[in-house]
């Protein structure tokens, strides 16, 4: 590693270990270590749901992806960024209003009890352990590829820096690494992208002309359906990823982090802005590096395109840029780690040791230590597991994530929300049928299942990549299915226009209601 | 007072459906007609030099934003008529 890089990894590592210590010495009560006691303005929350959101998956893999398939690489983002208008107009507030720290109290304010909390605990902490795996095995090898550091180095780095965020600053410094973050990438891709423009005089139908030139699609690169051949894998894929993110918990305990619904919307439509401008630019970068680096030479270095964006910075920036957006990946892969082992931390530590086994009655000390202690073992058992996975991909976990997170969560906050009739019973049917039947599907289907690269060596019992369009429906079938079978139970839950009209009109601040 | 908020619900419940109905039918309206469609989506749109399949991507842009905001708007009047109602009680 030259001195360069040594220097940009040591400037983003010194700063965020700052910003913990900072955080460290306020993070004194429960309120503040999961959700920064509500102090973040709308806008910072929208910065940092950005760096939740955006992984290096988005950032080096949606590049690669516009590079080799043109349109249909686009086309693939526009999804994720549909999903905040779900989060937004039907999930947001409510989870706001009704949730103190973690999702499962959101569902608890309408069905008090232990296994209403410990399903939702179980929920939230298998996706985001689902979710932060790929991610650190990624990180492996894109910190191998990046700075030839070996790979159990890079996941170690990794996998330590994350912990340390969320042990000792919990939600303030991951809030701030995040929001660090979403600063440096967005004005890394920014000058990137500014970069690319200025090479070709901002000369637009210029860059079209070169792409056409260096990809072997020619003039088709910027027709559609180079990437999903089939029908339903498309719009499954779709449906996945538009209807995922209002389920993942790792975004939903983001909007526990400011004071009122006012700063929430804020919060999401910033986000939109923020992700939405850097899609853009992701797309003026991957028809950059076709026009600019070509096809063969990307191929050549890398077949999987995420190198994309860096082989642009060092053909247009020479090495210190390639440094620069070397750092930027590095920061994004934290951020987004960080953000996940918050999510576990909360779901165990609050819902399962504090309110299940210890009955809500530990005090705010134990509980502080136990979340302390809870973020160390997470961390530590997902980088043990990362350490194991090098020789397995792993990536099919991300879109999975999405899948699970659709088809458990989603449906059970939607209709604990607003289905009059919704109840217990229901709940725990469609918890158990959106994981059981994503996870059935994904040991049939051809990630798990496959003649040549499969852990089991024969066709796939159901050939879909994306199994979402199976999935979410029978998660909600599960929970609607769930709750008319018990009947009349939804007349003992209490009292349900009380309860919405708490999810819907309770104006008051967070801290005025606690 | 339980009329009043019942009032701001159907009025709130009335813009989201129809949002959020219309954010769907966008939305997928643009793989489908990617794949019914491929001949016209690929012909020049009003922008010249600009297929149909790109305009309508960046329309969805468009329209996220314009429908994030226009909720904005509107949740916000709908908050400053709940408040009032609570200092009114």
């Amino acid at each position: 590693m030259n001195l360069t890089y040594f220097l940009f990894f040591i400037c983003i590592v010194v700063c965020t270990l700052i910003i913990t210590y900072w955080a460290a010495k306020r993070s004194v009560t429960t309120n503040i270590f999961y959700t920064a006691d509500g102090s973040l303005t709308g806008f910072q929350n929208g910065l940092a749901i950005a760096g939740d959101f955006i992984s290096a998956a988005s950032f080096l893999g949606i590049v690669g992806t516009i590079a080799f398939n043109g349109y249909d690489g686009f086309l693939y983002s526009i999804g994720f960024l549909v999903s905040y208008l779900v989060v937004l107009f039907l999930i947001a507030e409510p989870v706001h209003r009704l949730g103190k720290y973690s999702l499962g109290d959101v569902i608890c304010s309408r069905f008090p009890g232990s296994s209403m909390r410990l399903m939702l605990a179980i929920g939230a902490f298998t996706i985001s352990i689902l979710y932060m795996i790929p991610q650190l095995v990624a990180s492996g090898f894109l910190l191998r590829l990046l700075l030839n550091i070996d790979y159990s180095i890079s996941v170690l780095v990794i996998g330590s820096l994350m912990t340390i965020y969320v042990m000792f600053g919990g939600m303030i410094a991951t809030s701030w690494v995040q929001i660090v973050k979403t600063i440096v990438l967005m004005s890394g891709t920014f000058l990137l992208s500014l970069i690319v423009l200025s090479n070709y005089n901002w000369n637009i139908p210029a860059i079209i002309t070169d792409v056409q030139a260096h990809s072997p699609l020619g003039e088709y690169f910027f027709h559609p359906g180079h990437l999903f051949d089939h029908t339903i894998e498309l719009i499954s894929l779709q449906l996945a990823l538009i209807l995922g993110t209002a389920g993942l918990p790792h975004i939903l305990i983001r909007l526990f982090t400011v004071k009122n619904t006012f700063e929430v919307r804020r919060s999401l439509l910033s986000a939109t802005w923020i992700i939405g401008t850097f899609y853009l630019m992701t797309l003026i970068l991957g028809l950059g590096t076709i026009a600019l680096i070509g096809y063969e030479t990307l191929v050549a270095t890398d077949s999987t395109g995420n190198l994309a964006a860096p082989l642009l910075a060092q053909a247009v920036g020479g090495d210190f840029l390639l440094a620069f957006i070397s750092a930027v990946a590095f920061t994004t892969i934290v951020a987004v780690v960080a953000g996940l082992v918050i999510s576990a931390t909360t779901a165990f530590s609050h819902d399962i040791y504090h309110m299940v086994w210890k009955k809500g009655k530990s005090t705010e000390k134990e509980q502080l230590y136990a979340a302390r202690w809870t973020a160390l073992a997470i961390g530590l058992l997902s980088t043990i597991f990362a350490l194991r996975l090098e020789t397995m991909n792993v990536t099919f976990l991300v879109s999975m994530t999405f899948i699970v997170a659709a088809s458990s969560i989603f449906p059970v906050l939607l209709f604990t929300i607003y289905w009059k009739k919704f109840n217990r019973t229901g709940v725990i049917a469609g918890m158990l049928s959106g994981l059981i039947v994503s996870l059935v599907l994904l040991v049939l289907g051809p990630h798990v299942m496959h003649p040549e690269h499969g852990l089991i060596g024969r066709e796939a019992i159901i050939p879909l990549y994306n199994p979402g369009i199976i999935a979410i429906p029978l998660g909600f079938l599960g929970a609607f299915l769930g709750a008319l079978a018990s009947g009349n139970q939804s007349e003992n839950e209490g009292d349900y226009p009380a309860f919405f009209r708490k999810a819907q009109s309770a104006t008051r601040s967070r801290s005025d209601a606690s | 007072m339980e009329k009043g908020y019942e009032k701001i619900w159907r009025e709130k419940r009335r813009f989201i459906l129809t949002a959020v109905s219309f954010a769907f039918l966008f939305y997928f309206l643009l793989p489908v007609s990617l794949i019914y469609f491929p001949e016209t989506m690929n012909r020049q749109s009003f922008i010249p030099g600009v297929t149909w399949a790109w305009a309508y991507a960046f329309l969805q842009i468009i329209m996220i934003w314009l429908l994030g905001w226009l909720y904005h708007l509107k949740a916000k009047k709908l908050d400053k008529l709940t408040e009032q109602m609570i200092q009114e009680e």
